[in-house]
């Protein structure tokens, strides 16, 4: 008792400063790093079919499949596998038992569940995203979506719903599950431009022009596609605009001599490429409707493949052969401020990361003859210059681009002369393998 | 003759009946019995000594009930400001750390003449740094979003369906994926490489900043050093590389959340 009278005096002065600073604080959390840092664990319930209509059941099936694995694909969050979920299929937060999924063996953290009918050519889908250890107050989101009944906008749906998750578990970073995927193919006899979504699914051309057409960039806003085409005046880069269907002009990329490998600025007010115009390869940048042309680089030597710093939209990486073999160096905009980034081997197709921290390119460090070494993807710290070898030992790679969200790249790779589009996480994990039939060159990741 | 006489009487008066044998017993018994009842009392006693502590019915303790769907908790949330119960004092014990700076400066000033002693005293600084977070005396609250009880059964009792409001001061027990998701942005943005190999383990720097509605961080600042000018500059960079948290849960109406890190290396 007196130990408590004396310390009442100190608890109470404790209460009063900590009242007082709560009047000028919000809300105020503590966390740190020691605490663990693994993935989320969420559980995808099956979503539960409500109304009779005879074409829900293909559409939930095609949903339940697509929330799945974008959710898989995150590369942020750890999945339950259905074999380890409950059978349960909640339609409704009044229908979930929270503490089924947060129990062995499915040991979610979150649960992802919802309902999903189709009526009168109407798609209804209400989806919810719960902590299950808060019972109290569990819902981290809740989205009702309503468009056109078929299963193309289901699988859409279930890549905004993912998308929904991922922004809120991945820390304002956006989900990548409607993002596109630009490439060249010569499925159809000609490389022509095609595009798919990021998992592979609804590969379609874009491009009819019967020549060879590489290297297409989409623009920042998705509304335009710059890539080089051979034509009568050989090289030149074409603008073909999504919104339009058809081709559009773009004088800056027809000049004489080759142009090759596009790149826009990041506000998608300026582009850069490359040109022979002068002799030699150099970039050059022109505004997007193809004015105010100018030359960057003047070096003997090829200059090829530019690629903006989407973070800053002031600075350019790209390749030089100024010294031999191709490297990588960073520029300003304006062609100041040069800096090497490779020291040796073979290296090409940079792409520079969302972030503006990271840069990817395909690197073969060992180049020469007796020296064989594989064409393989690097990831590059800027700042450090410290790089990461991603991809080991599996054909040749190349052509590396990255994701919006920063952590997925998509990328080349050839074997046995057949190249094909793959992804991955950005340290080389989940290697995927997206296309299968011809050759599939030269992928574009879109900018969101 | 007459020690025959002596002999044949001490043999009879030792074949004959004992007569203390009975009181013996008797003494035996009523010790026994004392002893019994002593150690009944004792125990006893001291059964009903221990049951007048926290005895719900008995005794003058304190009878402590959670929570109470009538009476709200007002005066607990100021206290813990994240609202996780926990038995470990809040963030106040930061006071050590200016404590021991004033011990160096007062053994600092009597010293007339050299300048050689900081020097030396240096040292026993990071040691006294050392142990401090080893001391388990780190505010818990907002860091495990499971094992939280939840407060805002007050506000699910009282209101009808809809969404919740509740006073401010519980976001950790709230939004335990959003502290999550604070956690591990600034964790992945840690570059370890960066801190002095020389710095202890467990070492703790604290980074304090402000995250405003759309999620962006800012106002950072040192809060505590961990002694470590290195493990100091790195959190604060972590923490700064952070473009957004994604915007603040829509159920909060808070306008900022305050945030302090632990960096423990």
């Amino acid at each position: 008792m007196k130990a408590y009278s004396r310390h009442l005096p100190v608890s109470l002065l404790a209460t009063i400063l900590f009242a007082a600073a709560q009047l000028q604080a919000q809300d105020w959390v503590h966390t740190g790093t020691n605490l663990g840092n693994d993935r989320i664990r969420i559980a995808a319930a099956d979503f539960k079919p409500a109304g009779g209509d005879p074409q829900t059941p293909t559409l939930k099936t095609v949903f339940d499949s697509t929330l799945y694995t974008d959710l898989g694909n995150s590369g942020i969050l750890d999945v339950v596998s259905k074999s380890m979920s409950p059978q349960a299929t909640p339609g409704s937060p009044q229908e979930i038992n929270l503490s089924q999924w947060s129990a062995a063996p499915a040991n979610a953290s979150m649960v992802a569940f919802g309902a999903l009918s189709s009526a009168n050519g109407r798609l209804t889908v209400s989806g919810w995203l719960f902590d299950t250890r808060n019972t109290s107050n569990p819902q981290v989101l809740g989205k009702q979506y309503n468009e056109v009944s078929d299963q193309e906008m289901a699988r859409t749906i279930a890549h905004r719903f993912a998308d929904e998750i991922i922004l809120r578990l991945g820390g304002g970073i956006n989900g990548i599950a409607e993002t596109k995927i630009y490439f060249v193919s010569s499925r159809s006899g000609s490389k022509e431009i095609w595009a798919m979504d990021y998992d592979g699914q609804n590969q379609h051309p874009i491009t009819h022009l019967g020549t060879v057409s590489l290297s297409p960039r989409i623009s920042p806003d998705n509304s335009r596609l710059a890539f080089s085409s051979l034509g009568r005046e050989g090289w030149s880069i074409r603008m073909y605009s999504l919104d339009l269907n058809r081709m559009v002009a773009f004088p800056a990329g027809t000049a004489g001599g080759s142009n090759f490998s596009p790149a826009w600025s990041a506000d998608g007010a300026k582009l850069a490429f490359s040109s022979a115009r002068s002799g030699d390869p150099e970039i050059w940048v022109a505004d997007a409707n193809g004015g105010n042309l100018r030359r960057v680089t003047s070096f003997r030597g090829p200059d090829l493949a530019p690629t903006w710093n989407p973070k800053t939209n002031a600075q350019i990486a790209w390749v030089s052969g100024r010294t031999g073999l191709p490297q990588i160096y960073t520029m300003d905009q304006d062609g100041g401020n040069i800096q090497r980034m490779t020291d040796g081997g073979y290296a090409i197709s940079p792409s520079w990361a969302p972030n503006g921290q990271l840069i990817t390119f395909s690197w073969n460090r060992k180049y020469g003859p007796g020296d064989p070494g594989g064409q393989d993807i690097y990831v590059m710290d800027i700042a450090s210059l410290r790089w990461l070898q991603i991809t080991h030992e599996s054909g040749s790679n190349d052509y590396p681009s990255w994701a919006p969200d920063g952590r997925h790249i998509v990328f080349e790779r050839t074997i046995g002369g057949h190249a094909q589009i793959w992804t991955m996480l950005a340290d080389g994990t989940q290697q995927h393998q997206l296309t299968q039939s011809g050759n599939n060159l030269m992928p574009n990741w879109s900018w969101k | 003759m007459s020690s025959l006489i002596e002999g044949s009487e001490q043999l009879e008066r030792e074949l004959s009946p004992d007569r203390m044998t009975a009181p013996a017993a008797g003494s035996l018994i009523l010790h026994g019995v004392l002893f019994g009842s002593l150690l009944l009392y004792g125990v006893i006693a001291g059964f009903l000594h221990h049951n007048i502590w926290g005895n719900p019915g008995e005794g003058g303790a304190i009878q402590v009930s959670l929570v109470s769907n009538a009476i709200p908790l007002p005066n607990d949330q100021p206290v813990n400001k994240n609202v996780l119960t926990t038995e470990n004092p809040s963030k106040a014990p930061a006071e050590p750390t200016p404590k021991a700076k004033q011990a160096v400066d007062e053994t600092a000033i009597p010293l007339s003449g050299k300048q050689v002693k900081p020097q030396e005293k240096t040292q026993p600084k990071v040691q006294q740094h050392q142990p401090q977070p080893i001391q388990d005396n780190r505010a818990h609250f907002g860091e495990q979003s499971g094992s939280v009880i939840p407060r805002s059964t007050l506000s699910q009792s009282t209101s009808a369906p809809g969404p919740v409001s509740i006073s401010n001061g519980d976001f950790g027990s709230r939004f335990g994926w959003y502290v999550e998701v604070i956690k591990r942005k600034v964790d992945q943005n840690w570059l370890r490489p960066q801190v002095d190999s020389r710095t202890p383990k467990g070492a703790t720097a604290q980074i304090y900043f402000r995250v405003n509605r759309q999620g962006v961080p800012a106002n950072f600042k040192i809060n505590s050093s961990s002694g470590s000018p290195t493990l100091d500059r790195s959190c604060l960079i972590a923490t700064q590389r952070v473009d957004t948290f994604g915007p603040l849960p829509a159920g909060s109406n808070d306008q900022w959340l305050d945030v302090t890190y632990d960096c423990t290396y």
